[in-house]
């Protein structure tokens, strides 16, 4: 079995290096191939141990190499193969196969096809790292991989000033919260001594609770980032800039979900620590809420998913910080299926409409490109959780985590999010694929993508119907090591109430978003609406003037700080400061010159002046030595 | 031949240079690295022969030279110094192989073979007096480089400093032949030797005076902020090998200075001064970082990138424990190859274009990829990205301070996100984007002879990020001795208890071991 995990974990690594060798290169078609081949491979193998792991089979444990030893401190590079982490293998692996493929047509035309390769398996294989870690050092390194292959994916297209702007705030964004991760593990190594998983876990309830709250914050900061959740949540949406299966693949499919796998992992650290899950679980569904809110009034395609994905991560958190994990891990998964399929889609109405963003200059498409639109309408409605959808096992699993533990707060936000999620999505669906076409005033021909990006696409569209057919399956899976439980509502009328009311809420908000936008006569906003006039449309339109805010009291101060910090604190101040010193002492020499004048009588008076001043000295030193006890002990330093 | 190896190394290449003066200009150059390269095979030798179960020094040499005071030619390695005279070997070869066209090829080699002579020797002296004389001729082959070879205000930049670094060893000596005299007093014996002092113990008060006159010299040296001015601008006018030796290697003769001096000979000191430092460390992280993202040459933001880096150095040595110690040399030496490469990556643009500034560049993605790879790598390295060689020295330097302070840690781990910024910025400006600059748009990309320079350091900057072991084992068990050391000298039992108790730490992981067998 531990050949599996081999290739399951290299085989990206060959990929990208592959690729890496032809990247100064013309397009070569085979680089492609064999990049999705080695993938799928990957894939394979994930399901080989999959297989082992569901029959029963014990955990995968290899341990390749010290890392980092010295001192107390000893790292290896180890990993697992447990019920956790081949979920994960699972999901990172057939949604990466799938963009790979994709992908081929997708970069077809790109002059930077091979590096484009390059980079996204380097991402699998950074990914793989961080899943299959037996560490948390381990972690942190694919936690930083795939912060730079995000780096280098966002910002692809390196000469539009927009996508490298994007790619640097991502990484240096990411960086603040990872300042707050490397805490967590310094705090995790100098308390328990270790960083591995298994011993760190066994120490942690002899630690005190102080401690403990602490090593929970610190590590859910670092998840923050990754997760992008508030206040770190502003690259996410930028990162759109990236090529759009970038954009399924790492920003909605698996590296934003990087932070939900960390506190999943660390579960029996906040098993122990309820307060922290319960602020992880509130922050989570004010993501949710605050996410879709912006996703009402945005009008880029690309910006409304990555929203939408934002929302669905603080589902993710409200679920894994009232210590339903496995109903997190499960959402991760089903989310990660029709989220990758709903971004692949909108990759192929943006190929359609030449790059165009805007749902409101579409329309009517779903005549030219029938599949896309099934396939988006379809991820659609499993994000909105209709049944029988993969959304619908998951998020309602996740309202029912949110009544039972009576947290009601949170369970009513996430109820009225549903709602919304519900509304943005069609809102997006009716506008691109219904109505007039709209395209046409633009000087648009759309047309379908190729049709082995649509098969590439297919299996996610399987996965976004049956996935929640799984849920027994999974909750079996992980029942032992995420101490799972079955949150049931024990009267069956509120059950039934509540399913029926939370089906009847999302397929009204659908009907009214269709309503609203699928009708004739929708026009490109120009700005000048009442809508658009009022305060609430402007503050969401805006992100709540976030991006302003930081730009304006972070980013700009920061650049002028720095410029005042160079030209007048370093060069005014420091370095005159010792080229002074240097004058003084150059004056003082050439003016003293005069004493040596080689006339006895001045030098003579010279000494006297010169004795008279040291006597004095030795006068002021001997009175303030006997009076100040402290001063005689430094002095006795000296020899005096 | 091994017994003299140390001996050998320090002066075969001052010899080589002496006879270099009467070598055909024409063949100067295959001269040159044929020594360096001979050099560097040597110091692999040394670094077969080491025995990396042996924490103490080893190859030592004694040679009286004024024996009634006690002066005499000792040399020695241990695990802290060995790789640290590897790398001025390998960085002296390389500088030397990748040299552009330059007037006085001559001289220029020979400077650079005497130069050498005074980098392995300052890391191989274990005598006070002999550590102070290479310490100072180091600084007269470098005046020398910039002042020659150097840009429109060299003059200026290497009379700054050869005097502010000469003033500050002044009173380092101070402090040196106190200790001489202490050791007479004590035993009625002249004495420089290191081994000796460090079997000294001094009381407290006196540990602070003289960690106070042996600091001036290091960290000037170092440079550690205020004392930092003269690095902007030396490397400013220093020709592309001077700033890649300077940085290598020599600046890290303040950080080893302080490992090999300043924590084994005043323990207590080191304590007393722990806090104060680790301030002047973190002004040296936040500060030069935030003056290197103001810079619009792109030289200066590498300079002074490296005063940001030194005071992540600074910050794991005053760890006191093994982690932060070990951490701190391994950084010495990573943050030698990646501050060595991307200054030998600027001199390749500067090459072409005669110009360092950001904006004059652009779009440099597009026109020199392979250069744009190579930047890339060392970019990130010097970011701090894990299976890079800087990441393991940063981050052992702040996971070992953390056991002494969380908040200061805490301030000081920013190093991750301003680091991030400056050079994030510096290769978008130069990078990315469109070209704008007609003179760009037919830059070569890298030619052989600088390929051959920066594959390798390529390579390990990569190798010993992964694989840190074959480095960190040896400076690992030489970092505990000197701990072991500092924690049995300290005598205010405050101050014993900051300083890590290594024989508690060999005990439990011996007892670990036992259990699992």
């Amino acid at each position: 079995m531990e050949k599996y995990l081999y290739i399951a974990l290299f085989a990206p690594l060959v990929s990208s290096l592959f690729s890496a060798l032809f990247t100064a290169q013309k397009k070569k078609q085979f680089v492609g191939v064999i990049a999705s081949l080695l993938i799928f491979t990957a894939f394979a193998s994930s399901t080989v141990l999959l297989v082992h792991i569901l029959n029963g089979g014990e955990p995968i444990h290899v341990t390749l190499m010290t890392w980092m030893a010295t001192g107390g401190l000893n790292i290896p590079f180890g990993f697992v193969v447990d019920e956790v982490s081949v979920v994960m293998m699972m999901v990172v692996t057939l949604v990466s196969t799938v963009v790979h493929i994709y992908s081929n047509g997708y970069m077809d035309h790109d002059k930077s096809f091979n590096r484009f390769f390059a980079w996204l398996s380097a991402f699998v294989f950074s990914m793989m790292v961080l899943v299959m870690s037996d560490n948390y050092a381990g972690l942190f390194i694919g936690w930083e991989g795939v912060g730079l292959c995000s780096w280098g994916l966002i910002g692809f297209w390196y000469n539009k000033e927009s996508a490298t702007w994007a790619a640097n705030e991502a990484f240096i964004m990411n960086r603040i919260a990872d300042l707050g991760m490397l805490i967590g593990l310094f705090l995790v190594y100098w308390n328990t001594g270790t960083l591995q998983y298994e011993e760190a876990f066994a120490a942690f309830p002899g630690l005190d609770h102080a401690t403990l709250v602490w090593i929970g914050i610190f590590l859910f900061i670092g998840a923050m980032g990754k997760s992008a959740q508030f206040p770190l949540h502003t690259w996410l949406a930028d990162a759109m800039e990236g090529p759009t299966p970038v954009s399924a693949l790492i920003h909605a499919a698996t590296m934003v979900t990087a932070g939900v796998y960390l506190v999943i992992r660390s579960h029996p650290l906040y098993d122990l620590i309820p307060n922290v899950g319960l602020f992880i679980a509130s922050l989570g569904a004010f993501v949710a809420i605050f996410a879709a809110s912006m996703a009402l009034v945005n009008r880029d395609m690309k910006r409304i998913i990555a929203y939408s994905t934002l929302s669905q991560l603080g589902y993710m958190f409200a679920a894994a910080g009232l210590g339903a994990y496995w109903v997190a891990l499960f959402h991760l998964m089903a989310h990660a299926f029709f989220k990758a399929l709903l971004f692949l889609g909108a990759g192929n109405v943006m190929h359609a409409m030449h790059d165009e963003l805007d749902p409101f200059k579409m329309g009517a498409l779903k005549e030219k490109m029938k599949w896309t639109w099934i396939m988006m309408t379809i991820a659609s409605f499993a994000l909105a959780g209709v049944f029988p959808l993969a959304g619908f096992y998951s998020k309602d699993a996740i309202l029912e985590v949110g009544f039972v533990e009576h947290h009601y707060i949170i369970y009513t936000v996430l109820l009225v999010t549903a709602g919304l999620t519900a509304f943005y999505s069609f809102r997006l669906v009716a506008l691109i694929f219904h109505g007039e076409d709209r395209y046409t005033l633009f000087g648009i021909h759309p047309h379908e993508a190729y049709k082995f990006m649509l098969w590439a696409m297919s299996p996610l569209l399987i996965l976004a119907i049956i996935a929640g057919a799984f849920q027994h399956t999974f909750f079996e899976l992980v029942e032992e090591a995420l101490n799972a439980v079955h949150y049931h509502i024990h009267s069956h009328v509120t059950l039934w109430i509540m399913i029926i009311g939370t089906q009847a809420f999302v397929l009204a908000s659908i009907f009214y978003a269709y309503k609203k936008y699928a009708r004739k006569g929708i026009k490109v906003p120009d700005g000048t609406s009442e809508t658009e006039q009022s305060f609430l449309y402007k503050l969401l339109y805006n992100q709540y003037y976030i991006p302003y805010f930081y730009d304006e009291y972070f980013v700009k101060p920061y650049r002028e700080l720095s410029s005042i910090f160079w030209k007048k604190v370093d060069l005014k101040v420091v370095d005159a400061t010792v080229d002074g010193i240097a004058k003084v002492l150059y004056s003082t020499g050439s003016a003293t010159r005069g004493m040596q004048s080689g006339n006895l009588s001045t030098m003579l008076r010279w000494m006297v002046v010169g004795l008279v001043v040291l006597l004095m000295i030795a006068v002021a030193v001997g009175l303030a030595a006997r009076y100040s006890a402290e001063l005689s002990q430094f002095l006795a330093g000296l020899g005096v | 031949m091994l017994d003299h190896i140390l001996s050998i190394l320090i002066f075969f290449p001052a010899v080589a240079g002496m006879l270099g003066f009467v070598v055909k200009p024409e063949g100067i150059r295959a001269y040159g690295i044929t020594v360096a390269v001979v050099e560097f095979a040597l110091s692999l030798v040394l670094w077969l022969g080491y025995d990396p179960s042996v924490s103490g020094m080893q190859f030592m040499e004694t040679l009286p030279l004024v024996p009634s005071f006690g002066i005499n030619y000792i040399v020695g390695v241990d695990g802290i110094s060995l790789f640290i005279i590897i790398l001025a070997a390998f960085f002296t070869m390389i500088g030397i192989a990748s040299l552009p066209e330059t007037k006085n090829e001559k001289n220029m080699i020979v400077t650079l073979l005497f130069l050498q002579m005074t980098m392995v020797g300052v890391f191989a002296a274990l005598d006070a007096i002999a550590f102070y004389v290479f310490w100072e001729l180091s600084l007269v082959p470098m005046l020398y480089i910039i002042g020659a070879w150097g840009g429109p205000l060299r003059i200026y930049a290497s009379v700054k400093f050869f005097l502010y670094t000469f003033a500050g060893s002044l009173v380092m000596l101070v402090g040196m032949l106190f200790m001489a005299y202490f050791y007479y007093q004590v035993t009625g014996k002249w004495s420089f030797s290191l081994l000796d002092w460090y079997r000294l113990v001094l009381p407290e008060s006196y540990q602070i005076w003289l960690f106070l006159a042996f600091f001036l010299g290091f960290a000037i040296k170092v440079p550690m902020f205020p004392f930092h001015t003269w690095l902007p601008y030396a490397h400013g006018q220093a020709p592309t090998i001077g700033s890649v030796i300077l940085a290598a290697i020599l600046l890290k003769m303040g950080t080893y200075a302080f490992i090999r001096f300043s924590l084994p000979l005043f323990p207590d000191a080191s304590v007393f001064f722990m806090v104060p430092i680790a301030f002047l460390a973190i002004i040296m992280i936040i500060y030069t970082a935030m003056v290197a993202y103001a810079q619009e040459d792109i030289k200066q933001v590498v300079a002074y990138s490296s005063i940001s880096h030194m005071g992540v150095i600074i910050l794991g040595t005053f760890a006191l424990n093994v982690e932060g110690i070990s951490g701190s040399i391994f950084l010495m030496i990573g943050h030698g190859v990646v501050s060595g490469a991307l200054f030998l990556l600027v001199g390749v643009i500067y090459e072409r274009r005669h110009t360092k500034l950001m904006s004059e560049f652009g779009g440099l993605a597009d026109v020199m990829p392979r250069y744009a790879l190579i930047f890339g790598i060392m970019l990130m390295a010097s970011v701090g990205l894990p299976l890079t060689i800087n990441f393991v020295g940063e981050f052992l330097s702040f996971l070992g301070f953390y056991q002494q302070s969380h908040i200061l840690t805490l301030v000081a781990g920013t190093a991750i996100i301003v680091g991030a910024i400056y050079m994030l910025a510096a290769f978008k400006k130069a990078f990315f984007g469109k070209v704008t600059k007609k003179e760009n748009e037919n830059l070569p990309d890298l030619n052989k002879r600088e390929l051959l320079a920066l594959i390798p350091l390529a390579i390990i900057t990569v190798w010993l990020g992964v694989y840190p072991k074959p480095v960190l084992g040896p400076i690992n068990s030489s970092v505990e001795s000197v701990v072991e050391l500092m924690h049995e000298k300290a005598q205010n039992p405050e101050y014993k208890k900051k300083i890590a108790d290594v024989k508690a730490i060999k005990l439990a992981r011996a007892a670990e071991v036992k259990e699992a067998k």
